[in-house]
């Protein structure tokens, strides 16, 4: 994705301290850790545990580095940045067509019920309210998730937008636009997700790892409500019923 | 049931397992009369193909008999006997619509595989690997179908299955190969490899027009075979050097088509056969194009190249500017069999063409591995092996073991 002026904005801004990308807490707790490691690291190459003791001390220096200059070369590596947390979402996109005109694939859609039928990570969206719904999804390892979300947009035909409200386990927006495609090709249902992590530097460590299969299971999602709507059902290779 | 499973590289056994069921409203279940081992199942027994996993039932060419019918079937009963196209279409996506069957939106439950290695995916293949949807396959005793209104063609009354298990597959690949030539009278195509698909696609250029056939491979009972059931002069292309003899025997002009009935495991000649398989095997190329840049340099300006033969991955000294220099156009894929299958069945039936002529071996299902390793080997004066998953080991006829245990 293209990054917006704010972005590139931000970026520069970044550069002046770019060697900072470990937050305050991180950083005392890595003064305190990597000292306690090196002396552990000295302790066993007295004991003649060269290899062992070596690493320790190596491991306890990089992080005594880390806690005294602020900079961590992992972090670097993974993008992940622990000093400028706030307001920086990940996000989502992924488009699919769909042969079947947008009022019918809108019509689906907001019957927001049907998403677990498509989407893997729910298990399952209860409508509470006119605009409002609560949601409940399955991450990897069985972790689990619940929030209640609120309609923003609703322009019947052409875009549903919502955002978890309250305590979310999860804060998370989305929106779908649904376009007529050209030469009668039916629709382009466009899905957008913004998520917020949580537990601020861990769940972003976490939260980053995971970027890459969510936007796989969002495409498969999509697959899957193609599937339901052109063919009535999802395809499976299975041979058996069990 | 019994069904021919795939375990690893050069390792097929037929295995005990499951019946399938029906699964989804709009299947059928197969009870499988015939069945064949095709060149591409080579890819996969190579272990060229990656997604395999152990105990996936292999095959993709089969026919038999209707014995089960989900709810939502509508053209098919039990008792009805079918031909089962090899690429799985779900009829109703655009592509579909399109007469693009085997780029079928819908039917590949595992179309991210492909999406990431090749930008998009065709549809699901019966027995090809997890890539192309995980789908068992027929070579077994039953097969689960499904789509089955979209694809199945039935056999008319009196046509044996054997007649028509060609049309699962091949006959439609090599019918397809050539009608992507656009053949007009007087015209001269070119065909690399006088296995099963390039005999199939001699065929079809005859029966399409084409002035001339040749036939290009390097095993004489193969040629032999070109030149009696296809009417197809031949070059042997470890006797001959092919692009000079092709250019001599078209008054310097080229065949106006070339099609690749080879693909990825192509085998080459001198330093440049060498040099693909040296990078084939360090995996730095995984498909060995030596046909490929014989057809590209061979062909007549402004002709047209039509690759049938499988690819899968990466090819190297690809002659690009061969291709831009003589303004040569480019056709490839797999068979869009559901297009096919109703015209070629009738001309089977009619007996304008008999495709059938080419299989060599009918054998019991349970004779699999050592049929595979006969195929392999071009043991035998081995064309087309048709497997009876009917047929019990015992009553079969003895020596392919024999053979196959080379």
């Amino acid at each position: 994705m293209e990054p917006s002026e704010t972005e590139r904005g931000q970026s520069r801004e970044w550069r002046r301290d770019r060697r900072v990308n470990v937050g305050p807490a991180e950083r005392k707790a890595s003064v305190v850790g990597g000292a306690a490691l090196a002396v552990s690291g000295l302790r066993c190459i007295s004991k003649r545990d060269y290899a062992s003791g070596l690493a320790m001390m190596i491991a306890g220096g990089m992080l005594l580095y880390r806690g005294q200059t602020g900079h961590c070369g992992i972090y670097d590596a993974m993008g992940v940045d622990t000093v400028h947390t706030h307001n920086s979402a990940l996000t989502i996109t992924k488009a699919v067509t769909i042969g079947l005109p947008p009022q019918e694939v809108y019509e689906f859609w907001r019957n927001l019920e049907n998403l677990p039928r498509f989407m893997r990570h729910l298990e399952s969206v209860q409508v509470t309210g006119a605009r409002t719904s609560h949601w409940k999804a399955v991450g990897p390892g069985g972790i689990s998730a619940e929030w209640d979300a609120e309609m923003m947009e609703d322009t019947p035909g052409q875009q549903i937008s919502w955002h978890s409200v309250g305590e979310a386990d999860v804060p998370n927006k989305g929106s779908v636009e649904f376009k007529e495609a050209p030469g009668h090709r039916g629709t382009e249902v466009k899905v957008t997700i913004d998520y917020y992590p949580p537990g601020g530097g861990a769940g972003k460590v976490a939260a980053k790892l995971a970027q890459g299969i969510n936007a796989q299971q969002l495409e498969e999602d999509l697959k899957r409500l193609k599937q339901i709507l052109e063919v009535g059902e999802e395809t499976t290779a299975r041979r058996t019923v069990e | 049931m019994r069904a021919v499973c795939w375990h690893g590289k050069h390792d097929v056994r037929v295995d005990e397992v499951a019946d399938p069921q029906i699964v989804s409203m709009g299947d059928v279940i197969v009870k499988v009369a015939l069945t064949c081992i095709c060149g591409s199942d080579l890819h996969l027994y190579n272990g060229y193909v990656p997604t395999m996993k152990k105990g996936d039932i292999m095959g993709h060419e089969f026919v038999g008999e209707i014995i089960e019918v989900g709810s939502g079937v509508k053209r098919f009963h039990v008792g009805d006997r079918v031909i089962v196209p090899f690429p799985i279409s779900c009829g109703v996506c655009w592509y579909c619509k399109h007469e693009l069957w085997s780029l079928c939106d819908n039917s590949n439950p595992n179309s991210w595989m492909l999406e990431h290695l090749y930008g998009d995916t065709g549809g699901g293949i019966f027995g090809y690997s997890h890539m192309y949807g995980g789908f068992s396959g027929g070579q077994a005793e039953y097969v689960r179908v499904p789509f089955a209104d979209v694809g199945l063609e039935k056999i008319p009354d009196g046509i044996p299955y054997e007649q028509v298990v060609l049309l699962t597959d091949i006959f439609p690949t090599g019918y397809q190969a050539a009608d992507n030539c656009n053949i007009n009278p007087g015209d001269t195509v070119a065909v690399w490899g006088c296995g099963p698909v390039g005999l199939m696609a001699m065929m079809s250029a005859r029966h399409l027009g084409a002035e001339r056939v040749i036939g290009i491979d390097r095993f004489p009972d193969r040629l032999q075979m070109a030149h009696s059931q296809c009417r197809a002069e031949v070059l042997n292309y470890e006797e001959v050097d092919v692009a000079e003899a092709l250019q001599n025997m078209t008054g310097g002009r080229g065949p106006d088509s070339c099609i690749d009935a080879v693909g990825l495991e192509a085998v080459g000649t001198g330093i440049e056969g060498i040099y693909d398989s040296v990078k084939q095997t360090l995996r730095l190329e995984n498909d060995r194009a030596s046909a490929l840049r014989q057809l590209t340099k061979a062909c007549r300006k402004g002709g047209t190249l039509s690759i049938v033969g499988v690819y899968s991955g990466f090819i190297d000294k690809f002659p690009m500017g061969a291709i831009f220099a003589k303004g040569l156009t480019l056709h490839a894929g797999q068979a869009h069999v559901h297009k096919y299958l109703p015209h070629l069945v009738k001309l089977v039936a009619e007996q304008q063409l008999n495709p059938s002529s080419i299989i060599t071996h009918r054998l019991p299902l349970e004779q699999a591995p050592g049929a595979y390793k006969t195929f392999l080997n071009k043991q035998d004066s081995c064309i087309k092996i048709v497997l009876n998953p009917q047929e019990s080991a015992r009553t079969a006829r003895p020596g392919i073991e024999e053979a196959g245990a080379v």
